[in-house]
């Protein structure tokens, strides 16, 4: 018997031992990755600052709408404000944002007054747009919303793991 | 039959530690627990240049507590540093003798109706109208990490019509 346990043990720790070398690899490889791709964000937010540089500043971009986060699933707080430019662009921005870390976390806006009623809105019968992938489970963050949405309609933003169907946090957009 | 079982499971150790390699990966890539001690932090930049304009500071929506109020509260600083309150939207019953205040998010008389005693508050002056948008100037002192409840406040029968609780812009 004592033996059998041993064997068992041995298995365990060998396969402990097997994956721990290859899980720090995998995530090493992960963070350039995303190191990468902040770069490349960077990259893209500075020629778009540039751009607008040339273009003289946007003076008269419009708060139109705006809400407060409510956790879900994992504690989620701040605020996301619909902004509009001269050039009819909108923008969603989340400020003094925080949410959880999460795996394969997505901005959404949902056809909902607000999410509150998650078994609806994760159900799939609830329309929703995705606006992409979270930045940064911290801090201030843009953007860009498609010209076609309808924001009567698509009144809530949600902070989305679309990997586990989960709503971390929601926030109902009001005019502002 | 103990004796098969150990050798076997001895034998083929390393058929489970080919099996629980990949689980162990999966499941790993699944969850990322590493994730729940990492923080991605950022910090863009507005998405247009701030204006010379007043910017809003804190807002609210409106609610009604002994008539239907409804509209959005903001506070704006202009940028010599004044700050003043903006209703918009903005519709209420009217009143007599009604007054725009601000009170103490814990203040009792937010959660009831009528307001008895003395209340603490911040006068910002009458209601210039029971609709459409108005501005009201803050006193210089106020202490907005104080002061972030707006309520429409009728002096003459101490009731408070509506009230919006303020939060970061």
């Amino acid at each position: 018997m004592v033996r059998g346990w041993k064997a068992v043990l041995a298995v365990a720790g060998l396969a402990v031992l097997g994956a721990v070398p290859s899980v720090t690899l995998a995530q090493d490889n992960m963070q350039s990755d995303s190191m990468k791709k902040d770069d490349a964000m960077q990259d893209g937010m500075k020629h778009d600052a540039m751009k607008h540089d040339d273009m003289a500043p946007d003076k008269n971009a419009k708060a139109l709408f705006t809400g407060t986060f409510h956790g879900k699933v994992h504690s989620t707080s701040g605020r996301a404000t619909v902004y509009q430019g001269t050039d009819g662009k909108r923008i969603l921005r989340l400020t003094h944002f925080k949410t959880s870390n999460g795996p394969d976390v997505h901005v959404i806006l949902v056809a909902t007054r607000d999410a509150k009623d998650d078994a609806n809105f994760l159900s799939g019968n609830v329309e929703r747009i995705e606006l992409g992938k979270l930045k940064g489970n911290e801090g201030d963050q843009n953007y860009e919303l498609p010209e076609s949405v309808d924001l009567s309609k698509f009144q809530t933003v949600s902070i989305y793991c679309e990997r586990f169907n989960a709503n971390f946090g929601a926030a109902a957009l009001a005019k502002f | 039959m103990n004796t098969n079982q150990r050798s076997w499971i001895s034998r083929n150790k390393w058929i489970f530690a080919a099996i629980a390699l990949p689980v162990l990966a999966v499941a790993w890539w699944e969850f990322r627990p590493e994730k729940l001690f990492i923080n991605e932090k950022v910090s863009e930049a507005a998405p247009f240049a701030a204006s010379g304009e007043a910017q809003p500071v804190y807002t609210g929506v409106l609610e009604g507590k002994a008539h239907p109020t409804s509209g959005r509260a903001t506070i704006y600083q202009s940028p010599d540093g004044k700050n003043y309150l903006r209703l918009s939207d903005f519709a209420t019953s009217n009143g007599p003798d009604v007054h725009v205040v601000l009170l103490k998010a814990d203040e009792k008389a937010v959660g009831g109706v009528a307001a008895t005693g003395e209340l603490d508050k911040v006068e910002l002056g009458s209601l210039k109208g029971n609709q459409g948008d108005q501005n009201y100037d803050l006193p210089a002192a106020t202490d907005l990490n104080k002061y972030q409840t707006v309520a429409i406040y009728c002096e003459r029968f101490h009731v408070i019509f509506g009230t919006s609780q303020l939060e970061k812009f």
